[in-house]
C-alpha cells in the first residue's frame, strides 16, 4: 500500500503511520485509571468494609433506650402508695437564650422560682445545659411550650407520686429525680422496683422518623410492684391520732405501731413529725426518721408481764399467788427500789395491774440471769427485729454473764435494756397468741394465719394476757385504754429518758402496749409519747387514749364485731310498733 | 434468543422496581406501626397519671375532711351501730 511510489494527493506527513506504542499508553492509561477504579472500590468494599458501615450507622441508626417503668408500691388492698408518672423537666442552652426581660419574667413565673435565681442560672453564656427546674406539672409544661423560647427545651422524665403523703411517708420512703430509692420501703426494695431499661437500634429517616428496626430488640423490664401489708386506712387514722395526742401534750414526737397478731402483717406504722415526701426541701433528721424502728428507749413497765409470765412458766408462782410488797420499797445490793404508790399484799395479777416495782423484784429475784435473759432474748429483745427496712436497730440487752444483783431487778421492771417500739410490738404478739412469737412482715402475707415459734406454754400467755385486761380496766393503770365496744388489755409504760450517762430530770416517756379483743386477739397496738411536756406524762394519760381510738377504729375497719355489750345510741329513731 | 432475553430483562427491571416499593411500603409501615406503640405508651402513661391522681382525691385525710366538714358525718362507734349476724334476715325493724 506505501510502496514506494509518491502519491502527491496526499501528504507524506498524513500517511506517517502512528506508533503502535501511543495506542498501547492510552490503553494502559485507561486500564489504570480501571484499575484504580476496581482497587478503591476493592478498599472500600472489602478491605475497610468495616469503618464505612460504620461511619454509616452513625448517620442514621440510633440506639433507643426503653425506659422500665418503677414499680409501684401498694397498700394490702391494692391502694396506691407510690407511683411513678411522667413529668417533664425543663432545662436550657444559656448561649442561645435571647435575654428579653419580659419573657424571662413570665418564665420565671411559669417556674415558680424568683427571678434573680432564675438569672443565676443562666448567667454562665458558655454552658450548653443546664437543668431551670426538674419534674414540672403537665400544664406549667405546656404553657412554657406555648411561649416558645429559643433555647429552652423539655424533656420527659418519670416523676414519683405519694398519693397518701406523709401519714405512710416514713414506711414507704421517697425516691429521689434519678428514680433510686432514698429511704424507707423504696429504699429497700429498690432494686426490684426499679426495673431494667431495655434498648433497640432503629434506622431513622432525615426526619427523625423511625423507619427500620435493626437487629434485636431487648425489651425492657418493668419494675416489679410491691403489695405491702401496710392498710392505708388503718394507718391513716394511726397516724392522726398520734398527730392529735402530740399536739396535745406538746412532745417532741411520737410513733405508733400496730400489728395483725394473726398473719404477723404491720397494719400501720406511723411516726410524728412525719414530712410530706412530695416536698423534700430542708428536710430535717427529727423528720426523716422512722422512730418506731430507729429509735431504742429502756422499755420500763412494759417488760414486767414477761417476768409474771416466767414466773408462770417456771411454776414459781400462780396467778393468784401472793406476794408482800408492803411497804412499797426494798434494797438490793444497797440500792433502794420503790414503787410510785406502796401497795400491800398483792397477787400476780394485781402487781401486773398496779404495776408493783417491788413485786415484780421479787419474782425476778428467784430466777436465774440466764432465763431471764433466755425469755427475753426469746421475744426479741436485742435482736434486730426481721424486716426489710433501712435502719432497723436491735436495741440492747446485755449478756447475762455480767449482771450482777442489781441490774437484774432493775432490768426485771425494764430499766438497763433497750428496745425499739417495733420490738416491744413484736414481743407483746407473745401474749397475743397464745405463747408463739409470730414472724413480722411488711409485706402482705400469702395466708391469714401464721404460725410462731413457741416462747411460753399456751395456758400461762393467757394467764397474762387476762391480767394486761385487767391492768387496762378500773384499778388498773391504764383505764383510758379502754374502748367502746372491745376488751383490750395493755401495760403502761413511762420511762425516765436517758441523757448522758444518767437520767433526764423532768423528761419522759410515755408508752403503752395492748392487745385487742383481749379473747381472740387480732391486733396487737403499740404507742409511744416522746417528751410530753403538758403536764400529763404518764404512759397512761398520753400514750392509752391514742391506743383506745386506734383500735377503736382498726378493729371497725377489719370487720371485728364488738365483743363488749355496748349501750346503743342509735341517734335515728327506728319505726314505733303501733299498739 | 434476543427476545427472551429482552423479556428477561424487563423481568429483572420491573422485579428490581418492585422490591424497591415494598421496601418503601415496609418502611412506612415501619413508622406507623412506632407511632402507634409511642402512643399506646403515652396513653399508658396517662391512664398511670390519672390513677394516681384519682387516689390523691380519694386519700383518708380528704375524705374524712369532706366527710366531717361538707357533709357533717362522724365516726361511726360500736356505740351507733347495729351489728346484723350474716344470716339474718331482711325486713325485720331493728
Amino acid at each position: 500500500m506505501n510502496g514506494r511510489s509518491i502519491l502527491y494527493t496526499s501528504s507524506p506527513l498524513l500517511a506517517s503511520p502512528t506508533p503502535l506504542w501511543r495506542s498501547k499508553l492510552i490503553v494502559l492509561a485507561i486500564a489504570m485509571a480501571f484499575g484504580a477504579l476496581a482497587a478503591r472500590a476493592a478498599y472500600i468494599q472489602v478491605l475497610s468494609n468495616d469503618f464505612y458501615q460504620r461511619q454509616g450507622e452513625v448517620r442514621f441508626a440510633r440506639t433507643l433506650e426503653l425506659p422500665a417503668n418503677r414499680g409501684r408500691i401498694l397498700d394490702r388492698n391494692g391502694l396506691i402508695l407510690a407511683s411513678s408518672v411522667p413529668a417533664t423537666s425543663i432545662w436550657a442552652i444559656p448561649e442561645d437564650m435571647e435575654r428579653q426581660p419580659s419573657e424571662l419574667k413570665r418564665l420565671a413565673q411559669l417556674l415558680d422560682m424568683p427571678m434573680a435565681e432564675l438569672d443565676k442560672k443562666i448567667q454562665d453564656e458558655d454552658k450548653t445545659f443546664v437543668w431551670l427546674k426538674r419534674q414540672v406539672d403537665e400544664s406549667v409544661a405546656k404553657d412554657i411550650a406555648a411561649l416558645g423560647l429559643r433555647g429552652v427545651y423539655q424533656r420527659k422524665e418519670y416523676k414519683r407520686q405519694y398519693p397518701e403523703g406523709e401519714a405512710a411517708a416514713h414506711v414507704v420512703g421517697f425516691a429521689n429525680v434519678e428514680n433510686n430509692g432514698q429511704e424507707g420501703i423504696e429504699l429497700s426494695f429498690n432494686q426490684s422496683l426499679a426495673g431494667r431499661a431495655g434498648s433497640r437500634r432503629v434506622i431513622k429517616d432525615r426526619l427523625g422518623n423511625v423507619v427500620e428496626a435493626v437487629g434485636e430488640e431487648v425489651p425492657p423490664v418493668d419494675g416489679r410492684d410491691l403489695q405491702l401489708s401496710i392498710d392505708s386506712k388503718v394507718q391513716f387514722f394511726a397516724y392522726q391520732q398520734l398527730r392529735d395526742a402530740v399536739l396535745e401534750h406538746k412532745a417532741k414526737a411520737g410513733s405508733v405501731v400496730v400489728l395483725d397478731a394473726l398473719s404477723g402483717e404491720v397494719l400501720a406504722l406511723a411516726n410524728y413529725p412525719s414530712y410530706s415526701p412530695a416536698k423534700r426541701q430542708n428536710l430535717s433528721g427529727a423528720q426523716l426518721r422512722n422512730r418506731a424502728l430507729t429509735d431504742t428507749f429502756e422499755p420500763g413497765s412494759t417488760m414486767k408481764p414477761f417476768i409474771a409470765a416466767l414466773a408462770l412458766e417456771k411454776g414459781l408462782v400462780t396467778p393468784t399467788s401472793t406476794i408482800q410488797t408492803a411497804p412499797g420499797r426494798m434494797t438490793v445490793g444497797g440500792s433502794t427500789i420503790s414503787d410510785a404508790h406502796p401497795h400491800g399484799v398483792l397477787t400476780i395479777n394485781e402487781i401486773i395491774q398496779k404495776s408493783s416495782n417491788v413485786g415484780t423484784v421479787k419474782m425476778a429475784m428467784q430466777m436465774q440471769p440466764r432465763e431471764m435473759w433466755e425469755m427475753y432474748s426469746q421475744v426479741g429483745f436485742g435482736q434486730k427485729p426481721q424486716l426489710p427496712f433501712p435502719g432497723a436497730v436491735s436495741g440492747r440487752l446485755r449478756a447475762f454473764k455480767g449482771w450482777r444483783p442489781i441490774e437484774q431487778a432493775t432490768m426485771s421492771y425494764g430499766y438497763g435494756l433497750s428496745a425499739s417500739l417495733f420490738q416491744l410490738a413484736h414481743a407483746y404478739s407473745v401474749f397475743a397468741r397464745d405463747g408463739e412469737l409470730l414472724p413480722v412482715t411488711l409485706l402482705k402475707a400469702p395466708q391469714a394465719s401464721v404460725a410462731g415459734v413457741r416462747v411460753m406454754q399456751a395456758r400461762h400467755a393467757n394467764a397474762v394476757r387476762s391480767m394486761l385486761h385487767l391492768a387496762a380496766g378500773p384499778g388498773g393503770t391504764a383505764p383510758k385504754a379502754q374502748t367502746m365496744g372491745y376488751s383490750v388489755g395493755g401495760k403502761t409504760g413511762t420511762a425516765h429518758k436517758q441523757e448522758g450517762r444518767g437520767y433526764a430530770d423532768k423528761k419522759y416517756r410515755g408508752f403503752f402496749v395492748g392487745i385487742a379483743p383481749i379473747e381472740q386477739p387480732r391486733i396487737v397496738v403499740a404507742v409511744m409519747i416522746d417528751e410530753p411536756s403538758g403536764g400529763k406524762y404518764f404512759g397512761g394519760d398520753v400514750a392509752a387514749p391514742v391506743f383506745s381510738q386506734t383500735v377503736q377504729q382498726t378493729l371497725r375497719l377489719l370487720g371485728i364485731a364488738p365483743d363488749v355489750a355496748v349501750k346503743p345510741q342509735i341517734v335515728a329513731k327506728a319505726e314505733e310498733e303501733s299498739f | 434468543m434476543t427476545r427472551l432475553h429482552g423479556v428477561l430483562l424487563l423481568a429483572v427491571l420491573a422485579s428490581a422496581l418492585y422490591l424497591v416499593y415494598v421496601q418503601y411500603e415496609s418502611r412506612r409501615l415501619f413508622a406507623e406501626i412506632d407511632q402507634a406503640r409511642t402512643q399506646a405508651r403515652k396513653l399508658e402513661l396517662e391512664n398511670e397519671r390519672l390513677q394516681v391522681e384519682k387516689r390523691a382525691q380519694a386519700t383518708p385525710l380528704r375524705v374524712e375532711r369532706l366527710a366531717r366538714d361538707q357533709l357533717q358525718m362522724r365516726v361511726a362507734t360500736p356505740a351507733i351501730t347495729h351489728y346484723v349476724s350474716g344470716g339474718a334476715l331482711a325486713g325485720g325493724v331493728p
